[in-house]
């Protein structure tokens, strides 16, 4: 039974795992009831502590397109061992395949794997747009952003294989994008070149530069690919995307509408700038572009006509991101089936009461039918969680009548017979809950509210903790702009 | 309060500044606004009503459109903000209203409201006097009978005789009366499980608005819980510390009593639930616990109904409410 005046804490965990680097961060969370004693309870996460950061690793591969699963396991293993945790004390957090990694062949396997492994609910994420979002939220741009009002912060967080940028102003995402820019696309040995990424080779050849593995390292095309991807670096931010740009742009152009004001930098290239942790500094000898890029960025003219802001945190921003910036906690009041959880991956589809039950109710089998043709066109059975917002002011018989209507349009899924998965935006889950419970429905039923989704995310929802609440994280990709 | 100085007060207000505005301001009758500071069919205070023929009934209010400004010209009437520079800066305001917009979202409080001068605006000021009209009406007004009705309680009295003996006596609220206890013991199943009673309290008008959704909600999670429950019943003007009395009577393990709140400027409609375990005569009121701000903008009386249900849970598996409940919880 649910205890909400105590005290509780849970203890989260971050992996990183980057082009060049893999991190690991372990935190503890503590969460209270912060509403008064006369009140229904609301659980908050009050307080985040940071209890152990890993060194700086490399990320083990075993070639050029495979990364060793093993030697990942080891490094987590043994760093789970010094901070003196072991991965069923793990309640919630997050393991992120970053950068160029996200590619490797074996990337998504390794990826769920892990988060099975390294904890009872570690959530897997990857995806360049979401690494933007979880980096700037790590190096503390997010926060910033809404401190002092209608500032657009950008965050750039450069690590071995891509840029991420993701554009916040009132703690409200505008937009992001990804550039083939990163410390390893051009690797150096003994003086010499060793490797160049294709991104690179081509934007090379584009511009009637040559470059071959074997050139010095001094050679003036290593010097123009720096400065160029930091004259393209303003560009972006500007939205003046050039024709010869497209070349380091990974996926979508830049898609935020408001001109930026301040830029921040994190990620490994930000450590080349600002020196956070200069003791390792003799650890991180990288042989590659990475100080030259962070030089060419810092004395970039272009640059310069931003705000430029120093990180609370650079080379570890997208693990403590994903460590101690993903997990939210559901309403105090809910209904869930604690055999089914924890669910993982589970896509949203958001119906829109507009505040008028009936005028909801009478296009309700819609949602069922469009989450279908949205998540499970196969009709495989993959489930889907019913995110019911604007709802009006329900009575009692209205919660009957949403019920009702709830348990039949949920029997018109492929398979019916799977959890019926309500994230409701009003604090209503507990009643609805129940009142399935009553119309004694087949399904198992998990029932959560105040959390905020939209068609699109995914959501991870983690066991039941002793304050009654479930942990959730929420991978969201969508953008608000106005 | 005394509502007949209130009301000869404001006419005295209302007629001197009828006088006054006579000199100053051009009436335009187009565009008279008639606002009832009162409701017209009194509720409750019908000696008071009667007396005096309502002067606000009368009252006017004038669109000050065309006012006369004063025949002033001095430095202190409107200084303009100013920088350590001397320049007037346009964007603070603008920052400032924006902070004031962000406090206004979190709170249902009177927060920037502005002024008129050293007054509030007229609107506010309005705005002020309908809800403390409302929240008068709560306290005097009464639940309508097919509230009661409608979910099939039988309503019995308190020691209380009348709303004004309400308020002064306090301890009479906490009495049943010697009809109440037989028509209690005539019509209410013995030592049940959970002892639900509602009761108008100080706010007639959470009972009308929140007792169904709440009683309701309340029953469908007691059921699913296989939590049995007695023979509900209204109390009229009664205080929670009636559920002793009730408690001695039909001795159930758990009392929930539903009952209004002192209305507030903010809601005149809010229902709290008092709890307590085996409530006897000479309870201690740290052994009484309460979920209160029950109503449409705070905790959904339908949710507050399923919440409900796992404290009466919480409160059997312990058998203790209140303060002792958290120390055996540890």
């Amino acid at each position: 039974m649910s205890n909400f005046n105590k005290h509780e804490t849970i203890i989260s965990a971050g992996i990183d795992i980057g082009t060049s680097t893999t991190k690991l961060i372990i935190s503890r969370f503590s969460l209270r009831n912060v509403a008064g004693a006369a009140h229904v309870p609301r659980i908050e996460i009050t307080d985040k502590e940071v209890l152990y950061k890993s060194p700086v690793f490399r990320t083990p591969l075993q070639d050029a397109v495979t990364i060793n699963v093993a030697g990942v396991q080891e490094i987590i293993r043994s760093e789970y061992d010094k901070a003196g945790i072991q991965p069923s004390q793990i309640a919630t957090g997050a393991v992120i395949i970053t950068g160029e990694t996200a590619t490797k062949r074996n990337a998504s396997e390794m990826l769920h794997q892990l988060s099975d492994e390294a904890g009872d609910f570690l959530v897997a994420t990857a995806g360049p747009d979401l690494e933007g979002i979880i980096a700037a939220k790590g190096s503390g741009s997010y926060e910033e952003s809404g401190n002092k009002s209608s500032r657009v912060i950008a965050n750039i967080d450069i690590g071995g294989g891509t840029a991420n940028i993701a554009v916040f102003q009132n703690k409200q995402l505008l937009g992001t994008c990804t550039m083939h820019i990163g410390g390893r696309l051009i690797e150096f040995e003994d003086g010499k070149v060793r490797t160049i990424s294709p991104p690179v080779e081509q934007l090379l050849k584009d511009q009637g530069y040559s470059l071959q593995p074997g050139d010095p390292q001094r050679a003036p095309a290593v010097q123009f690919v720096t400065s160029y991807m930091a004259e393209a670096m303003a560009r972006i931010l500007k939205k003046e995307v050039h024709a010869q740009d497209q070349v380091l742009l990974l996926g979508h152009e830049p898609n935020w509408s408001q001109p930026i004001d301040t830029i921040v930098f994190s990620g490994g290239i930000s450590e080349c700038m600002y020196r956070h942790s200069s003791d390792e500094e003799q650890a991180a000898q990288y042989d590659d572009i990475g100080i030259q890029l962070a030089d060419a960025l810092l004395h970039n003219q272009l640059l310069q006509h931003f705000t430029w802001q120093e990180p609370v945190e650079t080379v570890r921003a997208t693990v403590l991101g994903a460590g101690t910036q993903t997990t939210e906690i559901s309403g105090a009041t809910i209904q869930v089936a604690p055999h089914e959880l924890p669910l993982k991956n589970i896509p949203i589809y958001q119906y829109d009461f507009e505040a008028d039950l009936e005028v909801g109710l009478s296009h309700f089998e819609d949602a069922v039918h469009q989450a279908v043709t949205l998540y499970d066109s196969a009709k495989e059975g993959q489930n889907f969680a019913l995110y019911l917002s604007n709802l009006p002011y329900l009575g009692f018989r209205d919660v009957q009548t949403l019920a009702k209507a709830i348990v039949q349009i949920m029997n018109q899924r492929p398979r019916p017979e799977q959890p019926i998965i309500l994230v409701i935006q009003s604090d209503h889950a507990k009643v609805l809950g129940q009142t399935l419970a009553a119309l004694q429905v087949k399904q198992s039923v998990i029932c959560i509210d105040q959390i905020n989704v939209e068609t699109g995310d995914y959501i991870d929802i983690g066991k039941i903790l002793a304050s009654g609440v479930v942990p959730v994280v929420v991978k969201t990709l969508t953008f608000h702009t106005t | 309060m005394n509502e007949v100085l209130i009301q000869q007060i404001t006419k005295m207000v209302v007629e001197k500044l009828e006088a006054v505005s006579g000199g100053q301001t051009t009436q335009q009758p187009a565009s008279e606004q008639k606002v009832q500071l009162f409701s017209q069919q009194p509720v409750g205070h019908l000696a008071a009503e009667a007396q005096h023929a309502s002067p606000s009934g009368a009252v006017t209010f004038h669109g000050t459109t065309e006012e006369v400004k004063p025949q002033r010209n001095i430095a202190t009437v409107k200084p303009k903000p100013t920088t350590a520079f001397g320049k007037p800066k346009a964007e603070t305001k603008q920052t400032e209203e924006d902070h004031l917009a962000e406090y206004r979202k979190k709170t249902p409080a009177r927060v920037g409201v502005g002024r008129a001068g050293s007054r509030p605006k007229t609107d506010t000021w309005l705005k002020f006097r309908l809800d403390h009209a409302a929240a008068v009406d709560a306290v005097f007004g009464e639940v309508p009978d097919n509230v009661l009705e409608g979910l099939g309680l039988f309503q019995v009295q308190s020691k209380v005789m009348d709303k004004e003996e309400y308020i002064r006596r306090p301890d009479l609220g906490r009495k049943l009366s010697d009809e109440a206890k037989a028509t209690i013991q005539e019509r209410c199943k013995k030592s049940p499980v959970v002892q639900i009673v509602a009761s108008n309290g100080l706010s007639a008008k959470a009972i009308e608005e929140n007792l169904e959704d709440v009683y309701l909600s309340l029953e469908q999670s007691l059921n699913n819980l296989n939590i049995e429950m007695g023979t509900t019943f209204y109390v009229d003007k009664g205080r929670v510390a009636v559920m002793d009395d009730i408690g001695e009577l039909l001795k159930p393990d758990v009392v929930v009593m539903l009952i209004g709140e002192r209305p507030g400027l903010v809601s005149a409609e809010s229902l709290s639930a008092y709890l307590c375990y085996q409530p006897r005569h000479g309870t201690i009121e740290a052994d009484r616990m309460v979920i209160s701000n029950i109503h449409k903008g705070g905790i959904p009386p339908v949710e507050a109904g399923a919440f409900l249900g796992t404290v009466i849970q919480k409160i059997l598996k312990y058998g203790a409410s209140g303060v002792t409940l958290v120390r055996k919880e540890g």
